[in-house]
């Protein structure tokens, strides 16, 4: 069994991962704003630092940072309606509660979504799509997917250092930094095309798309707890619904 | 008996305005190591993609002639289910070799048999062993990315020789080893030769591929310029005239030969294929 050493958001079954950040994203517009959705994102912060990703709040709040004081200044600097007084700022009462409550959403799915990602182990995930008996084809892509952002990232590194060895200036103005992107651009999207066919190839060799039910090598270990949290989610949801329906 | 029949195989890249190959026909024996040389865009990694069914398939481009590999003709299968598993092939960037999924080299080579469905307890045995053969038992629990080029293209290496392969096409296997890693790579050869498996290799390294294949096939512009013995050919000219070079040791020989006029016969052909032939004839 697999159950790498780590923070509980690295021991849990992958599956309640997802579950628990559908979840997140689906009561963010559930719950009455503005305080619902505030006080979703305070659990959720809570959460994220019980599960051993703190950083997962920090970034996600360095994320919406320019976000957040985008909805302030739409709603509550310009927006229209009763106005209040908010330190030096005479702002608008109803703005001020709606960017509350996206912010609050904003949040709240982000930190959800960051904590996933950083806790996310491919090799267990598709470990657990295989005992499953789902599709692994199909699993693989979607993981690929995922890792296509840091890849991608990684590779401009090794692009911009390798154009500044010879010779590429990167620094300075905007209008500089934009004209360096051109020799940046070229090769990194180039190069991520040939990379797709090569590595396509290598896993057809590799047998990925051999038509048999892949051995799961280390699948994570399914507990109690991840199970309860996994029925526990659509039942939440369910009950939220239906008293935000009725009230 | 044949593993890989190359029947009048004409390859030509879209947009290319010549063949990468033309008219080749080749018959690739099982239980013996065959060697491609040739010069740069003479067309030998082209020859493996087309022998593993790679091209035209992920590189685009148009085929003609017939590619037989291991009884399944790949111009008239769409279905290449049954070669999973069947052939491994090596290209030359180990980087792009990887799952990309794995958390350690461990994971990394049980990749493919775990994609082949192979019980867990014969996928452990396989992988342990491999990886014991390429000498990395101890990167066992390293993350794949994390590795020195060497170290990756052993672990590429373990990787193909897992599932022990029946047609083996290796694209300058050697050019990332260091020197134990490229006596390792000819005892692997040797080895899987032995055990019957049909190995092509396309490699620049002449002095390391001399005593490992037992046939060398010289390419020169997408074409069979020579097929022949490398024992004999590496000792003649006939590999330099078609611009695919030799051993260090006749390079050697051709550069003293050309500075000292008029050349001593011991420079000429036949020239020494390693160092202890080179100490007995030069000495």
């Amino acid at each position: 069994m697999n159950n790498r050493r780590g923070g509980l958001a690295r021991r849990a079954h992958p599956f309640t991962l997802f579950a628990v950040t559908g979840g997140v994203a689906a009561l963010a517009f559930i719950l009455p704003a503005p305080f619902g959705p505030l006080a979703l994102y305070a659990v959720v912060i809570a959460l994220a630092l019980i599960a051993g990703t703190p950083a997962a709040v920090s970034g996600a709040a360095l994320l919406c940072l320019p976000l957040w004081a985008m909805l302030f200044l739409l709603h509550a600097v310009i927006g229209g309606g009763e106005r209040i007084a908010l330190g030096p700022l005479v702002v608008s009462r109803g703005g001020i509660e709606a960017a509350a409550a996206q912010a609050g959403r904003l949040g709240a799915i982000a930190t959800a979504s960051l904590a996933l990602f950083r806790s996310f182990d491919p090799s267990r995930f598709l470990d657990a799509v295989a005992r499953r008996g789902w599709s692994f084809h199909a699993a693989y892509l979607f993981v690929a997917t995922l890792q296509a952002a840091p890849r991608l990232r990684e590779r401009a590194a090794t692009i911009v250092a390798a154009q500044r060895a010879r010779g590429l200036r990167y620094g300075g103005g905007p209008l500089r930094r934009l004209r360096a992107l051109v020799p940046l651009t070229l090769p990194l999207v180039l190069g991520m095309l040939s990379e797709v066919d090569e590595r396509a190839m290598a896993l057809e060799v590799r047998g990925l798309a051999a038509g048999v039910p892949r051995t799961p090598i280390a699948p994570p270990a399914d507990h109690t707890a991840d199970r309860i949290v996994r029925w526990a989610i659509p039942i939440v949801l369910a009950l939220a619904l239906a008293w935000r329906l009725t009230r | 008996m044949s593993a890989l029949t190359l029947d009048h195989l004409t390859f030509r890249y879209a947009g290319a305005e010549v063949d990468a190959l033309h008219d080749i026909s080749l018959d690739i024996h099982a239980g013996a190591v065959t060697w491609l040389l040739g010069a740069l865009g003479a067309g030998s990694s082209t020859l493996l993609l087309v022998s593993a069914g790679l091209a035209p398939q992920h590189t685009g481009g148009t085929r003609t002639g017939r590619v037989v590999a291991l009884g399944t003709d790949l111009g008239s299968t769409p279905d290449r289910a049954p070669l999973a598993g069947r052939i491994a092939c090596v290209t030359a960037s180990p980087l792009l070799q990887l799952s990309g999924v794995a958390a350690t080299v461990w994971e990394e080579v049980a990749f493919a048999p775990a994609n082949l469905g192979w019980d867990i307890e014969r996928i452990r045995r396989a992988t342990d062993a491999a990886l014991g053969r390429l000498g990395v038992s101890a990167l066992a629990a390293r993350a794949p990315a994390t590795l020195s080029g060497g170290e990756l293209q052993r672990v590429v290496l373990a990787s193909m020789l897992v599932f022990e392969p029946e047609l083996w096409l290796l694209d300058e296997p050697a050019a990332a080893l260091d020197r134990p890693g490229r006596g390792m790579l000819a005892d692997m050869l040797r080895g899987e030769a032995r055990r019957g498996a049909a190995i092509v290799v396309a490699s620049e390294d002449a002095d390391g591929m001399a005593r490992v294949a037992e046939r060398l096939v010289v390419l020169e512009h997408g074409r069979i310029a020579i097929d022949g013995s490398p024992d004999t050919l590496l000792r003649g000219e006939a590999t330099w005239t078609a611009g695919a070079g030799g051993t260090a040791f006749a390079a050697l020989a051709r550069r003293a030969a050309t500075v000292a006029q008029p050349a001593p016969p011991l420079l000429l052909p036949p020239y020494p294929l390693d160092l202890s032939e080179a100490i007995t004839r030069w000495t």
